[in-house]
């Protein structure tokens, strides 16, 4: 009885993380190329909606992820040109873009508001979900769960295995160096910038078509904002993010089963991830300034900030 | 040109012209949106600045946008991101309802307590985002945006829990401060004497710092060049603990007109985006003062007609919004691409000037 509660519990957390954990994953794949998306928490408001809208008039769920992830890219893109080419500082463009696109989703979104409509549905896998633990948790789901979970192991061994994530990494920790070794540092930024950006789209989609069904104003409130926490918390790897997202998961779950109990649980929640984001930078600064922890340890407990984190590429 | 410059100077003739082309801009995006940007702007005007109880709030709410903005140019004056403005708004708040609340409440001393509690608390949430970033290296947007969400956490748990309403538990706020504490109006016509007292007062000890004194030339030298303020044997690290406490200070005051002359309780969320908004102000007035004082003011103006635009027009209470990030979206654009100079050459050119 015990292990049937927690592989429902299990399967719950794990699908109702999957829209975070993309957004987080896409978001690592942009911050280790330097570029922070300020406008996290407007992308996924307007792709939430966008996804929706698509599915709702076309019927076809697909196309609303596919026009949710092209929004996110040209929002992302947007963003590129503006820092790379225009020079204008990353984060006055993204914040501005997060009022704009909140304000506009609530705008364009209105003939959606609340309104039944198409979702992810369930795939059945008749024998693999008879396995323990895994087959009710993982393999009992839907894509949206299973492309989640791909996207950990997927952006994990891009970053840290492969001779393209070597090169992103490199622009995102000193694109100077990088310049001078040949890299086409602002065609790399753009390139994985926009691509991050595709992925923030999808896992708006993911909220509206998948883990809160329709479309409401604010749908994804404040998600935005804790998908950059996690990020941070994560330490700027796409696996520990994505255990901060999950750990996330597991506390809204418990709030839901604790409403009852304890009032005003779910308003605090969403403000767990903050402080949590501002105790990691300050251990990843203070074993990094102390060397108490050795390097490699320190670099697995806590990740490394992106050295240009943020900054303008400008060529000498 | 040269007759231009008799009038105007270089800098605010370029600045009303990227101003006027994101204005224009943003009158696009309003047709593209299917909005008539004419019927748009003469039916906020209207809501706004024809009527004494709209006008009131216009000036409250160009009060609370101008200290915010103020923060923000404070900040970055040290080269410094003040994401965490929300944050020391709310403390301010705090600061000001826990003074209401006290036994200086119900007395005359109620609103100077509220000013001055207002100013600690938002100084000091300002001082901890600056600690955090000279002391703890941590970067001063993900501080003030971690800060931002903390002061609001402490808010639900005032709310629900030691500041609770009489016998229930709700999150719509504490219960009302005493009127006492209410910042009075001037006159019939609800003209708000304190906000603006507190903003105009903020905006003269701000261009004296900046002018006159060599902590405002320290302040916007360390922003400039921070190597050549320590090699002169200054500490950077203090003059950028100074500017986010003089910003918290600053903002908390806000916090204290959204207690005093707006909501006379605690709420969640209290700021109501105006320390955001006051980031966008701060970026579209150049970091100047006195245009953040006219860029306030005409948000303001979006802010209180938009309510006009659905009773009359029947459009959604985003549009304000929209029109507000559009425009310093389009602003930051038209100023990195330099197409209003272009512009200023070409219709001088068409003229005849050199």
């Amino acid at each position: 009885m015990a292990i049937v509660e927690f592989e429902i519990i299990l399967a719950a957390i794990i699908s109702m993380s999957a829209p975070l954990v993309l957004a987080v994953v896409g978001e690592t794949i942009s911050e280790r190329v330097g570029i922070v998306n300020l406008s996290l928490e407007g992308s996924l408001l307007i792709t939430a909606m966008i996804g929706f809208a698509v599915a709702s008039i076309t019927g076809s769920v697909l196309l609303g992820f596919i026009a949710a992830a092209l929004l996110g890219g040209i929002i992302a893109l947007l963003i590129c040109f503006a820092n790379i080419t225009l020079y204008i500082n990353m984060i006055a463009v993204g914040f501005t873009l997060t009022i704009l696109l909140g304000k506009l989703s609530s705008y364009l979104g209105q003939p959606f508001v609340r309104i039944p409509g198409p979702y992810v549905p369930q795939i059945e896998v008749p024998w693999l979900k008879e396995i323990p633990i895994i087959g009710k948790a993982v393999i009992d789901q839907n894509v949206v769960v299973w492309l989640s979970i791909a996207s950990i192991i997927i952006a994990w061994w891009f970053l840290y295995k492969t001779k393209s994530g070597l090169v992103l990494n490199a622009v995102g920790e000193n694109p100077y160096s990088a310049d001078a070794r040949g890299i086409n540092v602002k065609f790399i930024k753009y390139f994985y910038g926009t691509l991050g950006g595709a992925i923030v789209g999808m896992a708006g989609a993911s909220f509206s078509l998948h883990s809160i069904y329709g479309w409401s104003n604010g749908h994804t409130l404040n998600y935005g904002w804790i998908c950059l926490a996690i990020v941070i918390f994560g330490g700027w790897n796409p696996v520990r993010g994505a255990i901060g997202a999950y750990a996330f998961g597991g506390l809204q779950i418990m709030a839901l089963k604790l409403q009852g109990v304890l009032f005003g649980l779910s308003q605090v929640l969403p403000l767990i991830p903050f402080p949590l984001m501002i105790m990691s930078l300050i251990l990843i600064q203070y074993s990094q300034d102390k060397q108490f922890i050795p390097n490699r340890v320190r670099s697995i407990l806590f990740g490394n900030q992106p050295e240009h984190l943020g900054d303008t590429f400008k060529r000498g | 040109m040269a007759g231009m410059n008799r009038f105007y100077s270089k800098d605010s003739l370029e600045n009303l012209m990227a101003f006027g082309l994101a204005l224009f801009c943003t009158s696009i995006l309003l047709v593209l949106l299917g909005v008539s940007p004419w019927s748009t702007f003469i039916a906020i005007l209207e809501g706004s600045v024809l009527g004494l109880d709209s006008l009131s709030r216009v000036f409250v709410i160009t009060s609370i946008m101008s200290l915010s903005a103020f923060a923000l140019i404070v900040t970055f004056s040290c080269n410094m991101w003040n994401i965490g403005v929300e944050g020391q708004m709310m403390l301010g708040a705090i600061g000001a309802v826990f003074v209401a609340r006290s036994f200086i409440g119900d007395t005359l001393l109620s609103i100077p307590f509220m000013i001055i509690a207002a100013m600690c608390f938002g100084g000091i949430f300002g001082l901890i985002c600056g600690l955090l970033k000279t002391k703890g290296s941590v970067h001063e947007i993900f501080a003030g945006l971690g800060l931002d969400f903390v002061a609001a956490g402490l808010i639900v748990y005032l709310v629900i829990g030691p500041w609770k309403k009489e016998g229930i538990a709700s999150t719509s706020g504490t219960d009302i401060i005493p009127e006492m504490s209410w910042f009075p109006h001037l006159f019939d016509f609800k003209f708000p004497i304190i906000p603006i007292l507190l903003f105009g007062s903020m905006y003269l000890i701000l261009r004296f710092i900046y002018a006159k004194t060599s902590l405002g030339l320290k302040l916007k030298s360390v922003g400039s060049n921070t190597n050549a303020f320590s090699r002169l044997g200054l500490s950077p690290d203090m003059y950028i603990l100074f500017g986010f406490l003089i910003a918290g200070a600053v903002v908390g005051l806000a916090g204290a007109i959204q207690v005093g002359s707006i909501y006379h309780k605690l709420v969640p969320y209290i700021s109501g985006g105006y320390g955001f908004l006051g980031i966008l102000i701060a970026l579209v007035s150049g970091r100047k003062l006195s245009i953040a004082i006219v860029v306030s003011a005409f948000f303001a103006c979006l802010v209180v007609g938009g309510s006009t635009l659905q009773i009359k027009l029947g459009l959604h209470a985003s549009l304000p919004g929209i029109i507000q990030a559009s425009i310093v979206l389009f602003w930051l654009m038209i100023k990195a691409s330099s197409v209003h100079i272009k512009l200023i050459n070409a219709v001088s050119k068409s003229y005849g000037h050199s």
